[in-house]
């Protein structure tokens, strides 16, 4: 890395904000969600190729399956919020696992650079078979003066053919 | 309940499907079935031209993207002089897959088991120990790649694995004045944004098919929340407007939804309605400056649809196109891949805006798209049901609706736009391939 380490109390706070960030999720309080994402926030998924090992890229630099902001987070949160979210009725159930977060300076110095492993499960209905998800997530988490706020989401599946009828969880 | 004999042959059950279809019935069977299934690859992919790729995805020599017609995977390679070929991805030799990747450039293709090597056209030029081992008994000629027929249509490359089918352009049957509407919205045509969502799921490809050859019927209610919240530029009790337009004997249908007061080619930035005035014919700009949706599928498994998308309840929002493709991987279960096409000279502003929209209503965490997954899946679940195997649905809607004299463009146009028409035109067409007469 070449950088000065982030401290150990820095590490820990961090950690735990993504750990409530994935809990809020998994209990579907979007709203709470909402709350601890940046104005500014990016939210992408890039869509992953399968091409050959000396091929320069295998995630897409332009296709995104989440191509999101705030203000289409938002949307999204409104939408679920209907009763017309047929794809969340009934909701899924899902169970974030956060683990290998390693936490880096980030470009500005209230930011730091969070690398995390992301492992998803989703079950919908009475359906034995649920879905899962594995993903490398890039984020950027932001210390504010109300606390840590996450800046960027940056998450990959570790799948080119994802095996799901549709994605209308949060990532 | 109609019980029928379970003795009852396939041919029989698709001659009285055919029969049906004529009347306004259609069998759910036909959503989720081995037997169906097993018939649409003997007799329907094995003759239709089938999309593989659109030409902005493969646009420098060498590259490549493989793809499907029904079970056969193909590799469809821009070679060295520009011309597009597909291939059948298998060495000639023992089989052997050839090419793992999705997409990338390659001049040559070689085979990882015994070396055989092909040009990216499917020309065979590389056999290791050709002389020694084969004394002069193998001509290269003889062994290249299987290859498939291709054609296109602006900037779209269609296969067709029948040597003898008439050519796409007979086969779109003027279905092509439609499809100007997402291929030409630019004087520079289209490209795509970039590699298509992928994705796999338990629904039946037909059902997609269906949906996109017009079904605004479902619009008010699946995906409601647009309508809800103000994020769709129409009201639930307004979208029945507009035309149905079926090209008869072909299968192919388009939606061209209407709204009260919307203005002519609303969500386009105005420089990209000054092209299409000069791209499109006078007739073409009579019809589509009164579109406000469009949704149209191709026969048999590729669809588009062109709508606007407001990220500001109560605008007009912003126009983007998607393009479709419903693989079948067996009886109710699909591979999908799902493109946005941009105008070529378009801003980079509008590109990015219109990209921004399709992935908030379409692709696999789309808005609308989650909704529409969500509810074919549940109809090719059911349709799976012993119970069902008797079970017709109603294609009665617009049963005595007759052509619209006025309507400027090619086939068969009804109003309104909520309208059976086109899937039974479409259900028909699929019939005659399934009894081995088309």
């Amino acid at each position: 890395m070449g950088e000065q380490p982030v401290d150990r109390d820095t590490v820990s706070e961090i950690q735990e904000f993504m750990f409530r960030e994935a809990l809020a999720l998994d209990e579907r309080r979007f709203r709470d969600w909402l709350a601890m994402l940046t104005d500014d926030i990016r939210y992408e998924a890039p869509l992953r190729v399968i091409r050959e090992g000396l091929a320069v890229w295998d995630l897409s630099p332009t296709s995104r399956i989440f191509d999101d902001d705030r203000q289409t987070l938002e949307v999204r949160i409104q939408r679920l919020e209907t009763d017309f979210a047929w794809a969340e009725q009934p909701p899924s159930q899902t169970r974030h696992f956060v683990t290998n977060v390693l936490a880096d300076p980030g470009d500005n110095p209230d930011e730091y650079k969070v690398h995390s492993n992301c492992f998803i499960y989703r079950s919908r209905g009475t359906s034995p078979t649920p879905s899962l998800y594995s993903l490398s997530r890039k984020d950027v988490v932001r210390r504010t003066e109300d606390g840590w706020r996450l800046a960027r989401r940056w998450a990959a599946f570790d799948q080119a053919l994802i095996n799901a009828h549709n994605l209308s969880i949060l990532i | 309940m109609n019980t029928k004999p379970e003795s009852q042959s396939l041919a029989a059950w698709v001659e009285e499907t055919r029969e049906g279809i004529d009347s306004g019935r259609f069998p759910a069977r036909a959503f989720n079935d081995q037997a169906v299934y097993d018939l649409e690859q003997e007799r329907l992919f094995s003759k239709t031209w089938c999309f593989l790729a659109h030409e902005s995805e493969i646009p420098h020599p060498g590259d490549y993207v493989t793809r499907y017609i029904g079970n056969n995977n193909l590799i469809v390679a821009r070679d060295e002089h520009g011309e597009i070929y597909a291939n059948l991805n298998m060495c000639r030799h023992r089989g052997n897959v050839m090419c793992k990747a999705e997409m990338g450039n390659a001049s040559h293709f070689r085979c990882s088991y015994h070396g055989w090597t092909y040009k990216n056209s499917g020309e065979l030029v590389g056999v290791p120990y050709m002389k020694e081992g084969y004394e002069g008994r193998l001509k290269r000629k003889d062994w290249g790649l299987v290859r498939v027929r291709v054609d296109s249509y602006e900037g779209l490359v269609f296969g067709c694995l029948d040597p003898e089918a008439p050519p796409l352009d007979e086969y779109l049957g003027g279905f092509q004045f439609y499809l100007d509407l997402y291929l030409k919205h630019g004087l520079g045509g289209v490209e795509v944004h970039g590699p298509p969502d992928h994705w796999i799921a338990d629904t039946d490809w037909k059902i997609c098919t269906e949906n996109f050859a017009g079904d605004g019927y479902h619009t008010p209610v699946a995906h409601q929340w647009g309508f809800h919240l103000g994020y769709f530029p129409s009201s639930g009790s307004t979208h029945s407007q507009g035309w149905a337009v079926s090209i008869p004997g072909k299968g192919h249908g388009i939606g061209l939804g209407h709204g009260p007061n919307f203005p002519p080619f609303g969500g386009f930035p105005d420089d990209l309605v000054a092209e299409m005035k000069q791209s499109l014919s006078p007739e073409q700009v009579e019809v589509f400056s009164r579109t406000r949706t469009a949704v149209g599928s191709v026969f048999p498994n590729l669809s588009f649809l062109m709508q606007p998308f407001s990220l500001e309840p109560g605008e007009i929002g912003v126009r983007f196109v998607t393009m479709r493709l419903y693989h079948p991987v067996g009886p109710g279960r699909m591979e999908m891949y799902s493109w946005c096409l941009v105008p070529k000279n378009a801003s980079q502003e509008y590109k990015k805006e219109a990209y921004r929209a399709y992935t908030l209503a379409f692709g696999q965490a789309g808005t609308f798209e989650q909704d529409d997954f969500e509810n074919w899946t549940k109809v090719t679940q059911a349709a799976g049901m012993t119970m069902v195997r008797d079970v017709d649905f109603p294609y009665i809607m617009g049963m005595d609706s007759a052509p619209d004299p006025e309507f400027p463009g090619p086939g068969h146009a009804v109003v309104p736009y909520v309208n059976d028409t086109n899937f039974r035109n479409l259900w028909s067409r699929w019939a005659d391939y399934l009894a081995g007469e088309a």
